[in-house]
């Protein structure tokens, strides 16, 4: 007896196949961006805008998925962009072969729930493979080994090209972030790392500018350009003419206090802009707007004021210059005082003037572990993708930084892992034997992809990258045992050893995008039925 | 750029500007659009240029595909090719003293030598140089030209074109606010406001409660003390005209008028800036703060014309202005619209130049002897790289091309024979391009025609990058209903319901 609903249901094999289907129409989609030699995607949304980008997250997120298990997809490719911030595209390729395998394998009559506990195990034993015997030190590889990681990460990108001018320029970005945690471990905020985009000249032309820069010009023209030794004050309320709070009506009844009262609220601005002048403020940023009638103190006291700076903005300057965040110059008496502790210091503060907009620059502050990366490109899509690769880069470069070790890139790892869990399945005399070493072969999924990206013999180049790993795996020579780092080398289609050519991936990266590939596999993998409910019926409208 | 010699008559030959006004709807010819856009706003010049430069590049690159090159390598022999043809241009490049008057005429000159303006000669391009010399600022060794604030045109239809003129100083579209005020003054004190010379009402919400006669009375004359107070302070400091950005009323008027001060009022506030810097002055908010000091002197003459049948306000003969106005004169409107744009390449040319002083021969000359430099460097190059540094050497080429193309001589020929002047080993080989109105070979050098660096440079970069990045798609997928579906240059475009 089955239970009647309202709606569609699929159940069983159906809902495998679907499943298996959509996720594999969206790997489909970005397969080809993987790798040196991925190409882009452009993407036109329903308004007929425009994004060309190489970079999964981004591609997965712009494509309207309306497939539950696709989205679940989308949702992964979203999650290792947070998480790592590279590696999306793959995490996306390798889950959906997880699951064509897998799928396979219960056509074979095998339950779902022993290749679920089979993958588990799988990639339990990968993770430990990676961290024991793949992955490799920093220290033992010097600073080549962190530009190397940029570089890998750039390579895949538009500006792949240039990836030499980037990297240096993205590590040398993130190391001045640089600080010391309270655990005693070097942390590296990548959100003090600004990045701005400015239409013109080319790529090449980008800088990477020591200390912070705001997408604004000086209120007034009068103001100076620059001003060295800047005391910055940080204000979070507006400059107009002060006006009394909504609801609150003054009643007079002589005409005489009227006019004073006219003068008092010009009066309480301008007390206030004294005040913060006499503390010896000659660079005021402002998060409000400050009135035209202010603007003639600020140009004649030779400093310079911008207004509508961003909150977010603000507190970031606030802290690295030294200066505090003011909400009011209330002190706890009530009265209105405007302290010199206030104020922050910097080197120098100007304003350059670069393509067609005017920037301001913050140089040498107090606590500067600031950085700004300014991005030049010949339109606004470039700008966007040179943005999105430079931010992936960011991201490894700071996992690098802060766990300290790599793995080989190129498909090594994928590899060895691959040839390791296929002879690990052999000892295993169970059920799982089976699920273990789909899990193994759907591994080899990445370096496959990558030679076929590359417009290289596929099958040619994965036989003797296998036989490369198996040969260091099965033997104690040392010299065999090098080639664990063997992997592709797709410019000029063969294998190489790719510790020593440079390709370079952090741990971190890999094993995570593995984790989740292999959750989110399970998790569309659980799945049997598929309950759809038919949207209920309008109530019908009494007809009299 | 030097691409219609005939001279636009219809409408307007500034690349950006006919895109501009085209609407598209495919996304590579959208970036293709923001490419020229891109060249407008860096360098404001070789905006049609750099279009079919970067059109010329994707369809050299067509026969690659066939062959079944990898995009990537096309992308990365492109860029090497870029790296290339900056450092030739770089090369043949010279540099020229700023102080030149005549030198600058000369490459401004070539570069709006297309226009619809070429017919009255030198007269633009005067134009254009007094104006950026005259809002150039070297404060310590940093350059600064802001043509977009400090140098305005003014356009007045009527008269003849030969009556425009550079301004020394700053003119606008105002009179004075009372017909018996002063409308000619020499050495006038000039005092600028941003306040309105009448009176304000609190920013509070503030009542009245009155409850006899005489308080309504008091009230009315309490608001004519204020006005009066204000223009007392005003008058402390014996100014010969005042000018405020708001407004001011008439009692305001009739005190300043007993005092015989001239006032203009509602002027907008990019105008009060340019004439705080030729004249001098602080513009100030509230009267009753005014120094000495805020009184602007350095201009020598005030005199308000009528022009046409409008009233103009001229203040001229300054001292060292750093703003300056052109005047423009011309039949109608259209006319002088393009004319406008003619003049704003015309300074965008000049400001490259002063800002970075070094020339290559324009007519086509500098992109030839790039393409037979790459073509001479493709040759060391190894590997399957070359075949596309190759092409993107000969893509070069389309600029004589179209040049040659454009002034209705026999294409095929002129380009051939100019390639064979570059081809040889002599010091002159550089210099020979396409002279647009005899349609024949010249030296550059001795028709001087020159380009600034910056826009070439500009052009090269711009064009090959955006190539660089259509090369590189694969996939278009899109999220446009299906019926408007239309296929992709690359690739096929897929459908994004799954």
């Amino acid at each position: 007896m089955s239970v009647s609903i309202l709606g569609s249901r699929e159940s069983g094999q159906n809902i495998r196949d679907t499943n298996v289907r959509a996720v594999q129409a969206v790997a489909n989609i970005v397969k080809s961006s993987l790798g040196p030699n991925g190409l882009d995607k452009m993407l036109v949304d329903e308004i007929g805008d425009v994004v060309i980008s190489n970079d999964g997250a981004t591609i997965l997120r712009s494509l309207e998925v309306q497939h539950p298990a696709a989205k679940v997809l989308v949702e992964l490719s979203r999650l290792q962009d947070q998480e790592v911030g590279d590696g999306t595209t793959s995490v996306v390729i390798v889950a959906a072969e997880l699951l064509k395998r897998a799928n396979d394998l219960v056509k074979y009559k095998i339950h779902p729930t022993t290749i679920i506990a089979g993958f588990r195990l799988a990639m339990k034993e990968s993770i430990q493979y990676i961290k024991d015997y793949l992955s490799v030190k920093t220290e033992s590889l010097g600073k080549d080994a962190i530009l190397n990681v940029a570089k890998t990460s750039l390579n895949s990108k538009l500006i792949g090209a240039e990836s030499d001018h980037f990297a240096s320029m993205i590590v040398n970005c993130v190391e001045a972030v640089g600080v010391m945690g309270a655990s005693k471990e070097m942390k590296y905020p990548i959100k003090s790392i600004k990045v701005l985009k400015c239409i013109g000249q080319s790529a090449k032309e980008s800088v990477h500018l020591n200390g912070f820069a705001l997408m604004t010009g000086r209120t007034a023209q009068g103001m100076p350009t620059s001003i060295k030794n800047a005391r910055i004050a940080c204000l979070d309320f507006n400059l107009n003419k002060f006006k009394l709070q909504m609801g609150a009506q003054v009643l007079v009844n002589d005409a005489k206090n009227l006019e004073k009262i006219r003068l008092r609220e010009l009066e309480i601005t301008k007390e206030r802009i004294e005040k913060v002048l006499k503390a010896g403020a000659n660079v005021i940023f402002a998060t409000k707007a400050i009135d035209d009638f202010a603007l003639k103190y600020f140009v004649e006291a030779g400093a310079i004021a911008v207004r509508r700076v961003d909150k977010k903005d603000i507190r970031k300057i606030a802290k690295q210059c030294g200066a505090e965040v003011l909400i009011t110059l209330m002190n706890n008496e009530g009265e209105e005082v405007f302290n010199e502790s206030s104020l922050g210091s910097a080197e120098e503060v100007s304003e350059e003037r670069l393509g067609d907009n005017d920037f301001i620059f913050i140089k040498g502050m107090k606590h500067s572990s600031s950085q700004t990366l300014i991005l030049r490109g010949a339109n606004e899509f470039m700008l966007d993708e040179i943005e999105r690769s430079v931010h992936d880069a960011i991201c490894v470069v700071k996992r690098v930084l802060e766990s300290k070790s790599v793995v080989v890139g190129g498909g090594a790892v994928e590899t060895a892992l691959s040839i390791y869990l296929d002879s690990f399945a052999r000892t295993l005399g169970s059920k799982e034997q089976l699920a273990i070493s789909e899990f193994a072969e759907s591994l080899l999924v990445i370096p496959k992809t990558l030679a076929i990206n590359a417009a290289q013999d596929a099958c040619d180049l994965l036989a003797k990258l296998k036989m490369y790993h198996s040969a260091s795996q099965n033997s104690s020579d040392e010299k065999k045992q090098e080639y664990k780092y063997v992997g592709l080398d797709l410019a000029n289609g063969k294998v190489r050893n790719n510790l020593k050519a440079g390709v370079l991936e952090p741990t971190i990266s890999k094993i995570k995008s593995l984790k989740f590939a292999t959750e989110a596999a399970i998790s569309i993998l659980r799945i049997d039925d598929l309950i759809e409910l038919a949207p209920k019926p309008e109530k019908e409208r009494d007809g009299h | 750029m030097l691409l219609d010699p005939m001279g636009g008559i219809v409408m307007t030959n500034d690349g950006n500007a006919i895109l501009r006004e085209i609407d598209v709807k495919h996304p590579a010819a959208k970036s293709m659009i923001e490419l020229s856009r891109t060249q407008d706003d860096e360098v404001g010049d070789g905006t049609t240029s750099v279009i079919i430069l970067a059109g010329e590049l994707m369809t050299v690159s067509e026969p690659f595909f066939t062959m079944k090159i990898h995009p990537i390598i096309i992308v990365s022999s492109y860029f090497k090719a870029m790296d290339h043809a900056l450092k030739v241009a770089e090369k043949i490049a010279r540099e020229i003293s700023v102080e030149n008057h005549e030198e600058i005429a000369d490459v401004i000159h070539s570069c709006i030598g297309t226009k619809f303006s070429s017919r009255w000669g030198s007269l633009i391009v005067d134009l254009a140089v007094q104006a950026v010399k005259a809002v150039f600022i070297n404060k310590n060794g940093k350059k600064e030209v802001d043509i977009k604030r400090y140098a305005k045109v003014e356009k007045i239809p009527g008269g003849n074109l030969e009556d425009s003129r550079v301004l020394n100083g700053v003119m606008f579209n105002k009179d004075v606010t009372h017909p018996k005020m002063r409308r000619f003054i020499q050495n006038p004190r000039i005092m600028l406001l941003d306040c309105p010379l009448e009176y304000k009402k609190a920013e509070s919400m503030t009542n009245v409660e009155m409850t006899k006669e005489e308080d309504f009375a008091e009230i009315l004359r309490q608001e004519e003390e204020e006005v009066c107070k204000l223009c007392q302070a005003i008058m402390k400091f014996n100014p010969d005209i005042v000018i405020t950005e708001k407004g001011v009323s008439d009692i305001a008027q009739h005190f300043l008028l007993k005092q015989n001060i001239s006032v203009i009022r509602r002027i907008r506030k990019t105008d009060n800036n340019r004439i705080a810097r030729v004249s001098g002055a602080t513009i100030v908010n509230r009267p009753e703060e005014l120094q000495e000091s805020d009184i602007g002197t350095k201009c020598k003459r005030f005199e308000i014309k009528l022009v046409g049948d409008e009233y103009y306000t001229f203040m001229e003969e300054c001292e060292e202005p750093k703003a300056c106005s052109i005047l423009l004169r011309g039949g109608t409107k259209d006319v002088l619209n393009e004319i406008e744009r003619n003049l704003q390449d015309a300074m965008s040319v000049a400001r490259n130049i002063i800002l970075d002083p070094k020339l290559v021969p324009g007519g086509g000359a500098v992109e030839m002897h790039v393409a037979t430099e790459l073509t001479k460097i493709a040759n060391t190059i190894e590997g399957i790289e070359q075949w596309p540094f190759l092409a993107a050497a000969t893509a070069f080429e389309v600029i004589p091309r179209t040049l040659a193309q454009n002034c209705g001589c026999n294409v095929i020929r002129i380009v051939t024979e100019l390639r064979s002047k570059h081809a040889e080993d002599s010091k002159d080989a550089p210099y020979w391009g396409i002279d647009g109105n005899e349609g024949k070979l010249a030296d550059m050098r001795v028709i001087k025609i020159w380009e600034p660096l910056v826009v070439k440079k500009q052009t090269f970069k711009t064009a090959i990058e955006s190539a660089a990045m259509l090369l590189r798609i694969d996939n278009v997928v899109s999220g446009i209903s299906k019926k408007e579906k239309k296929q992709g240059p690359a690739g096929n475009i897929e459908d994004a319901e799954i």
